[in-house]
């Protein structure tokens, strides 16, 4: 086995009965997988991350000889891919169960909640007409079972709801990872780290590997930094923190533990920075480096997070172009793009009204009413020549004194 | 808090509503033994709440198995109780003598 293998997926159970707690769950998992004459076709399983969902589904057809046909958040799954990739398996028994062990496949659709967004249009109705068609189990995974889209799905399933694992359940696992891995942990670390998982029991090995890497000897002391990446730090403390940073490594290790929302940090870290830096060239280059922060930003999307690495790293180098440099200064935050919005949500709301009349009117889109009528309409009113114009439109006289006021900057 | 074994506990007479309404919520009653145990775990936070209007306590929760050692225990008396979102289902956890032994699970991966 590699060494520098990530010691979640090195102890990820083979078996079912490694999966730890949700023992009523795994029990009417196996016994919904075994029953031919399912009286529903689809299984959704539902439970806060890292409680072993997939871990058991994979655990499952390693056990009984089933091959998982999986779909996850990281694949589109818009109506074409989900029947690219589900209708073949679900559609026909496999060729292999005649003449190997396997049993045939499970067709598996991990985090169902996450399917949202123009990318997955369609996905929902298409996993119905699925669970419909399928020949062979269907399972999928949730975290939020609550969620309005997910309704239809639920009425087609059996459901297996998973808790969270309990934290003297996590101790013991936790325990176990250091006999083999002969890490010496204090009990009080087992129990700290245990206890941060918040029973996420993959978070809780990540974390004990994380603080593992650097000492041989766990102990109480070593994971104070958990704490300090569970608190919920916001925008301003964030932003403080990321400026008066003394190297690269700390910016990085700051970002790791971020809890304010991707977006409104960047636009604050660009309002902020010529605050932070008064060297023409130490601006430009930290303007550089998140300009590539937001080009990575955009390429994630919603979707593509393995780039998320990219985005902390070029924001860390934002942040560390001359450590040296730190002069506290008074912050601008909330970023001004966002004072800006709320400042004109009036005269946008305003606007938006006139270019729906338009639109009615001259059956165009609100975009063209605004580029192509709203600029002859001001030089109208400004010649005074509207009068007609204005009351075939039916705008009301504050719609009309805006276009007025519009047409004199 | 009163720990209740899973397996099998009394209970106070009651009117036949509620004993038809543990029935439904998953109790299961043994006649001759004149005791009650778990039958379905679906509706396990609804009876916790209805065995406790029963037997007028506040909470009610049920014994867990250790995973380690294999043995009934009641959760009272534990120190992460505070901590733990799930009281009563799964019903298995580790006891605090394996736990401060550093007994850990057979096999791990």
């Amino acid at each position: 086995m590699r060494e520098d293998l990530l010691w979640v997926e090195k102890y990820r159970p083979k078996k079912i009965a490694d999966v730890i707690g949700n023992e009523e769950a795994k029990a009417a998992f196996i016994e919904w997988l075994k029953n031919t004459r399912r009286t529903k076709k689809a299984l959704l399983l539902y439970g806060p991350p890292g409680v072993g969902k997939t871990t058991l589904v994979n655990a499952a057809a390693n056990e009984f000889g089933f091959r998982v046909v999986e779909m996850n958040a990281s694949d589109t799954r818009s109506e074409k891919a989900i029947n690219r990739v589900a209708g073949p398996a679900t559609a026909f028994a496999a060729l292999d169960t005649f003449t190997t062990e396997s049993k045939g496949n499970v067709l598996f659709m991990d985090e169902v909640d996450g399917i949202a967004g123009n990318e997955d249009r369609g996905g929902v109705s298409t996993i119905l007409r699925i669970i419909e068609d399928s020949r062979i189990p269907v399972i999928m995974a949730a975290n939020d079972p609550d969620l309005e889209k997910l309704r239809p799905l639920k009425k087609v399933s059996a459901l297996v709801r998973f808790h969270q694992v309990r934290i003297p359940m996590i101790i013991a696992l936790l325990q176990k990872v250091c006999q083999r891995e002969h890490v010496k942990a204090e009990f009080e670390a087992l129990e700290r780290i245990a206890e941060n998982s918040r029973g996420d029991v993959r978070s809780a090995i990540n974390d004990l590997q994380s603080l593992a890497e650097t000492t041989k000897t766990l102990t109480l002391q070593d994971t104070v930094v958990l704490s300090a990446r569970n608190r919920d730090v916001g925008m301003d403390e964030t932003l403080r923190e990321y400026f008066s940073v003394k190297s690269l490594l700390g910016a990085s290790k700051l970002l790791s533990y971020l809890s304010v929302d991707y977006d409104d940090l960047l636009m604050a870290v660009g309002d902020n920075l010529p605050l932070r830096y008064t060297d023409p060239e130490d601006l430009a280059a930290a303007y550089d480096f998140v300009s590539r922060a937001d080009m990575f930003r955009g390429r994630i999307g919603v979707e593509n997070w393995h780039l998320l690495r990219y985005f902390f790293n070029s924001l860390a180098q934002a942040a560390a172009v001359s450590p040296e440099s730190y002069q506290p200064f008074t912050l601008i935050s909330p970023p001004i793009r966002v004072i800006t919005l709320f400042w004109t949500k009036g005269k946008r709301t305003i606007l938006d009204a006139i270019c729906g009349k338009i639109g009615r009117r001259c059956h165009v889109s609100r975009a063209t009413a605004k580029t192509d009528f709203i600029p002859f309409l001001k030089i109208l009113l400004a010649n005074q020549k509207a009068d007609e114009v204005v009351s075939w439109f039916e705008f009301q006289p504050e719609e009309v004194e805006f276009l007025a006021k519009m047409s004199r900057l | 808090m009163v720990v209740l074994n899973k397996k099998a506990f009394k209970l106070p007479f009651m009117e036949r509503e509620k004993f038809l309404l543990l029935m439904r919520l998953g109790l299961n009653y043994d006649k001759p033994s004149g005791t009650f145990c778990l039958k379905n775990f679906n509706n396990i936070e609804k009876l916790a709440d209805t065995l406790a209007e029963i037997l007028k306590v506040d909470e009610v929760t049920f014994t867990q198995t250790c995973a380690v050692c294999g043995k009934d225990f009641g959760c009272s008396d534990c120190k992460y109780l505070e901590l733990c979102a799930t009281k009563n289902l799964p019903f298995q956890c580790v006891c605090s003598e394996c736990l401060r032994e550093g007994k850990t699970f057979e096999d791990v991966g």
